[in-house]
């Protein structure tokens, strides 16, 4: 469970950190957000990072939940990237 | 200032271009190696599951019974009296090893395979397992190689892993746009496509590559430097003397005595670790009136010191004095790094991330070999007719990246059907893996050379589709514990391997169909050239 809890933070923290940019915003939304909104879509976006390795280490000990945080940081990511290559796939879902 | 900008600004480009150049060649060179070390180490995070798979007489229980200690006992006193020595090796809590005795006669070599019984844990009954070296093969080969002396094995994966380390750092420093880049993974589009995928694999599981070859590389710290040890010590005997526990050395008396039984010698255990199990137990002498028993015990979670290996008289099972282990800060660093590396204490959630950061390495390596020829292919002087080394670059990335999974896939295919009283069949078995890498080897070279590298591509993932997809098909046909039996009965070792095994295929598949494709279409965009210029 508490694995689950530190995953979605990750893939979640890494959805924000793709949309605080401004290259990837006109990739989905066709527009560049307000400096402002980016920066507190960062800002939230590592915080998320950040709560995932607290749960992480309150759940499964510091060491060991350390190296389990490492591990969903890694496939959050994957995650963000495979939806961020498939955009014009989702975004066609989407639009239906 | 603008002077001042500029000149940075040459500067920066003369340490990037220099460690771009660093960075073709220290990952080039060593490639290979790397990719065979991140495909067999990855595998070897299921070690203990692959050996479960390839020992399919073995059941699933790994709880030794009262019953099964007893039948060990006896085994022990009918087979292995006057031997100079014994062993018994508790079943590992993940499967794939029964409750294991061996002995050693006198003037018998070590490490001899000929007395050895593998009994039921549950019921104590001797089971007749095929010869195997199952999952420990592969996580041995992924540091130790094969057909060659341990030693310098060891010094080429170390200097392998050293590059390594410089590939990711000099990596790092050429990959200008690390952040700006990061989630960009731009398909279709060539060299581009290539580059991208190699940063992508290789910035999001960063962590993790950093991590697994440094400490990797103090596994072997001994190998690499040992010079420390040297300076301080007569020889490595003495060093291990001083830092291991150790009990006196005594010799056998010749005066006969029952040694304790294994349940006497494991409550004893017990009760000196609070619960916990041996999982090795040595016996010197057994049988004889000086009779030494050495506990060795269950790791203890991370962080958590294990317990102290115990000694007892074999006759009455009293507490032999012994030295204790010197237990200091650099012992418990270097401690806690190899326990980092191996991962045994991570659970299925754990070593699955791990696993899957490890197919990330595989990727990452695999992707940068090709990239080297994929950046040259555009530069070519004669695409037609590549200079030699381009060929020879070429050969060895199909011959390895498809020819060690192919070759694994051969090694699995071999436990199913090999005959079960073959002479050297676990050698068979490996022999089997190194067989079919080489026909990759040389088919690779063949159609490298005769600049058909890209049908060798698609002929081989082809392959490695089939012959990973037969794995789980031949296991429902030589076995009772097919994925049609174990799905069902929650068999997780045989359900998850084949599984994994159909997942494999899958990807090679995919992997193909797409290749084969992309390689269909330029065709008739170079003919309308062709004809628009003509």
């Amino acid at each position: 469970m508490t694995h689950l809890f530190t995953a979605l933070p990750c893939l979640l923290g890494f959805a924000l950190l793709l949309s605080a940019m401004a290259r990837h915003q006109q990739d989905w939304l066709k527009r560049k957000l307000p400096a402002h909104f980016s920066r507190l879509l960062r800002i939230t976006g590592f915080a998320l990072l950040a709560v995932a390795f607290i749960i992480a280490g309150l759940g499964l000990g510091w060491a060991y939940g350390a190296v389990a945080w490492c591990g969903w940081l890694s496939v959050g990511a994957a995650l963000t990237l495979t939806a961020q290559t498939n955009r014009e796939r989702i975004l066609t879902l989407l639009r239906r | 200032m603008t002077q001042g900008q500029a000149k940075q600004g040459r500067k920066d480009q003369g340490l990037r271009q220099s460690m771009a150049w660093l960075h073709t060649w220290v990952g080039l060179l060593p490639g290979w190696v790397l990719y065979v070390i991140f495909v067999f180490g990855t595998a070897a995070f299921f070690q203990h599951e692959i050996d479960g798979w390839m020992r399919p007489e073995l059941s699933s229980e790994t709880r030794v019974s009262p019953r099964a200690l007893a039948a060990a006992d006896a085994v022990l006193k009918a087979r292995a009296g006057g031997a100079e020595s014994a062993f018994v090796s508790m079943p590992d809590p993940r499967g794939g090893s029964g409750l294991e005795l061996s002995w050693r006669m006198k003037d018998e070599k070590r490490g001899g395979d000929g007395n050895r019984v593998i009994l039921d844990p549950a019921t104590g009954e001797e089971a007749q397992v095929r010869a195997t070296k199952g999952g420990y093969f592969l996580y041995r080969f992924h540091f130790d190689l094969h057909y060659m002396p341990v030693m310098w094995a060891r010094m080429l994966v170390s200097i392998a892993a050293l590059a390594m380390l410089v590939a990711i750092l000099s990596g790092v420093v050429t990959h200008k746009k690390i952040f700006t880049d990061f989630f960009m993974l731009r398909f279709g589009k060539g060299q581009r496509s290539w580059l991208d995928a190699h940063n992508a694999s290789a910035v999001l599981v960063l962590p993790f590559y950093l991590m697994i070859t440094y400490t990797g590389l103090a596994t072997l710290l001994f190998t690499l430097m040992p010079w420390a040890l040297a300076a301080n010590f007569p020889d490595r005997q003495a060093f291990y003397k001083t830092t291991f526990a150790a009990a006196p050395e005594r010799e056998a008396s010749g005066r006969p005595a029952a040694t304790i039984p294994l349940t006497g010698m494991i409550a004893t255990a017990q009760q000196h670790w609070d619960g916990a199990l041996p999982t090795y137990i040595g016996i010197d002498h057994p049988g004889d009136g000086n009779t030494t028993i050495t506990l060795y015990p269950e790791q203890g979670g991370w962080g958590h010191p294990s317990h102290n290996t115990l000694y007892l008289d074999g006759p009455t099972g009293a507490l032999l004095p012994s030295t204790q282990p010197v237990k200091g800060g650099a012992q418990a660093t270097w401690r806690a790094m190899i326990d980092l590396h191996t991962a045994w204490f991570a659970g299925y959630g754990l070593r699955w991330l791990l696993a899957l950061s490890g197919l990330g390495g595989v990727a990452m390596v695999a992707t940068g070999l090709c990239l080297w020829c994929v950046k040259r292919r555009a530069r070519l002087h004669d695409p037609a007719r590549p200079h030699f080394g381009f060929r020879l670059v070429e050969g060895l990335n199909i011959g390895c990246i498809l020819g060690a999974p192919l070759g694994i896939a051969a090694y699995f295919l071999a436990n199913r059907l090999l005959p079960f009283d073959l002479a050297d069949r676990a050698a068979w078995e490996i022999n089997s893996l190194f067989i079919v890498w080489g026909g990759v080897l040389v088919w690779g070279f063949a159609r490298a050379f005769a600049c058909t590298a890209a049908r060798a591509w698609v002929e081989m993932l082809a392959l490695s589709a089939a012959l990973f997809a037969a794995v789980p098909l031949l296991n429902a046909l030589t076995t009772t514990r097919g994925l049609g039996q174990s799905l069902p009965a929650g068999d997780w070792i045989f359900a998850g391997f084949d599984l994994s095994m159909l997942a494999l295929a899958g990807g090679f598949a995919l992997a193909a169909r797409k290749l084969a494709l992309r390689k269909a279409r330029p065709a008739p965009r170079q003919r309308a050239r062709r004809e628009a210029t003509a």
